[in-house]
């Protein structure tokens, strides 16, 4: 049995997150296409797209400042840094897992989004302009939530530490069935498919520029700091869907110990979850229309009461 | 490592699915004053119904009391499948489909429940109650239902919806009854569901001589005094 160094593990993290996110991407994309009666894209197709877009060269519009040169690569640094702080391989924490906690994560995934918001607006484009504002008005009710969540995790767990709320719900079904988790779990959810463009918020491949919202900030980003905004997304995302599944829904499968088939096995199994809950969620986006654009505030201010609900039957009812 | 030792304090598995069926009550509370189509609010109720029944099981099997399956079968037949239908039955007379009648926006509607919600739980909490068949969060879950179909019942203004907000406000007080009163007798919990039945005949009767009389469902034009 051959024991990895911690260090390694950190960096694999880092490296699983960054390496299969575009993957479960394609995978969506595809299996949401076989729903549809399509034949769909490649699941590898993302990989292809980055490469494709690696190789062009950058324009940037007049008149655009330091902002829009450093945003694409910032906000894909801010993406693939939360994986560091996260359970994503092992259920024991790592050396820098307690650099942050969940609110630390949460405001570096804020950062990455705020960067990519204020690189749309120094671009002059109306589309682009229009996009980051409408995200970053939705998201003055989803961070809410996102606070919510972590103090409802503080209250289960008497801190905010990913791993150890992790650990809590792996300790027995008594945790998981108690409504605090079950309503925390949904809003994070609904808080996801916000974040990742996905309906009911709007098409994540829509080519109609007034439904978008996520996906409108990069109209005018081109080439490489393109790829770099799109592996950002997809890394995102994936951070995302490991935060859900690695702490609250699903915390099996990671390993516990440093030995090489654990943490191969470990990387199988996030990415096997993740794919899972790709399912789930291209099954959402098939059966579900699009909301207005007003109706979204309903759908994020219903995440918020759940989240509220669980504060109070956690804070109030001991539930 | 210590810090990864699980916190304590966690209720049972059964205290915690007692309490998940109950706020599954309470959501299906909120989505009733969310849903702008009264056939919508209507299969809202039954489904509430249905979680209620399936709670007096949960308590019927957990603390073996036989008695609460003859009141979930009961209570299945008459609140899931009987009450929605007529009422069902009354709306495609009216041929109207449509409540959106709030005298407040929908986000204004669930602000004010939250925090009358919050008020009942605070209230439950100070009160100090404890149970021995079911946890005290499914008591304070049932009085915010209440609360909140007092909410239903105020802000909206169309007969249907104010007669569900009384129905639902009946499963709350059912639910209560589950967490504070298991063991009442049988013939008391059974004359619960039959008052519910008298108060569906009024409002039927309601429904259709307002109906009749303004050709809509809306109480809004009630509040003119005339002589």
């Amino acid at each position: 049995m051959i024991a990895l160094p911690l260090p390694l593990i950190q960096v694999l993290q880092v490296l699983t997150v960054a390496v299969a996110a575009p993957g479960v991407s394609g995978f969506i994309s595809w299996f949401e296409a076989r729903l549809q009666g399509r034949r769909g894209p490649r699941i590898v197709q993302p990989y292809f797209d980055l490469a494709k877009l690696f190789g062009k060269e950058t324009l940037v519009p007049e008149g655009a400042g330091v902002f829009f040169r450093i945003a694409p690569a910032a906000s894909l640094a801010c993406y693939l840094t939360v994986p560091m702080l996260i359970p994503v391989l092992t259920s024991y924490a790592l050396p820098l897992g307690y650099m942050g906690d969940i609110l630390g994560g949460g405001l570096i995934l804020a950062l990455g989004s705020f960067l990519v918001a204020t690189a749309a607006a120094e671009t002059g484009d109306a589309y682009a302009q229009l996009a980051s504002s409408r995200a970053k008005t939705f998201a003055a009710i989803t961070e809410p939530v996102m606070l919510l969540v972590v103090f409802t995790v503080a209250l289960i767990t008497t801190t905010d530490l990913p791993y150890v709320l992790g650990a809590t719900v792996r300790s027995g079904p008594q945790q998981i069935v108690r409504p605090a988790h079950l309503l925390a779990s949904a809003a994070l959810f609904m808080v996801i498919l916000f974040e990742t463009a996905r309906i009911p918020v709007e098409t994540h491949a829509g080519t109609t520029e007034f439904g978008m919202i996520e996906t409108g900030r990069t109209f005018e980003h081109s080439g490489p700091h393109l790829a770099l905004l799109h592996w950002g997304s997809a890394a995102k995302q994936m951070v995302l869907f490991v935060i859900l599944l690695n702490v609250f829904i699903a915390p099996w499968g990671m390993a516990s110990t440093t030995s090489l088939t654990a943490v191969v096995l470990a990387i199988g199994a996030i990415v096997a979850k993740s794919v899972l809950l790709g399912v789930v969620i291209a099954v959402l986006d098939n059966s579900y229309a699009k909301l207005r654009l007003f109706k979204i505030t309903e759908f994020v201010s219903a995440a918020l009461l759940l989240a509220v609900l669980a504060v109070f039957t956690l804070y109030l009812g001991g539930g | 490592m210590s810090v990864l030792a699980a916190a304590p304090g966690a209720p049972s598995v059964f205290d915690g699915f007692a309490n998940a069926v109950a706020l599954v009550v309470l959501l299906l509370e909120f989505g009733m004053l969310r849903a702008s189509l009264l056939r919508a609010q209507v299969r809202l109720y039954a489904g509430q119904s249905l979680a209620v029944s399936v709670l007096a099981v949960v308590v019927a099997v957990g603390h073996h009391v036989p008695e609460l399956y003859v009141l979930a079968a009961l209570s299945l037949a008459l609140k899931v499948v009987v009450v929605p239908l007529l009422v069902l039955r009354l709306l495609r007379d009216a041929d109207a489909e449509i409540a959106g009648s709030g005298a407040l926006g929908v986000a204004s509607e669930v602000l004010i429940s939250i925090v009358v919600a919050a008020f009942g739980f605070f209230a439950v909490g100070v009160l100090d109650i404890h149970s021995n068949v079911l946890p005290t969060a499914a008591l304070s879950l049932s009085i915010a239902v209440v609360l909140v179909a007092f909410i239903l019942m105020v802000v909206r203004r169309d007969v249907v919806s104010q007669a569900i907000g009384f129905f639902s406000l009946e499963n709350g007080a059912s639910l209560a009854s589950l967490v504070v009163a298991s063991g009442m007798p049988l013939i008391l919990e059974v004359a619960f569901l039959f008052d519910l039945l008298v108060a569906v005949v009024v409002f039927g009767v309601l429904m259709r001589t307002h109906q009749r009389r303004s050709q809509s469902l809306s109480t809004e034009h009630l509040d003119r005094l005339r002589g």
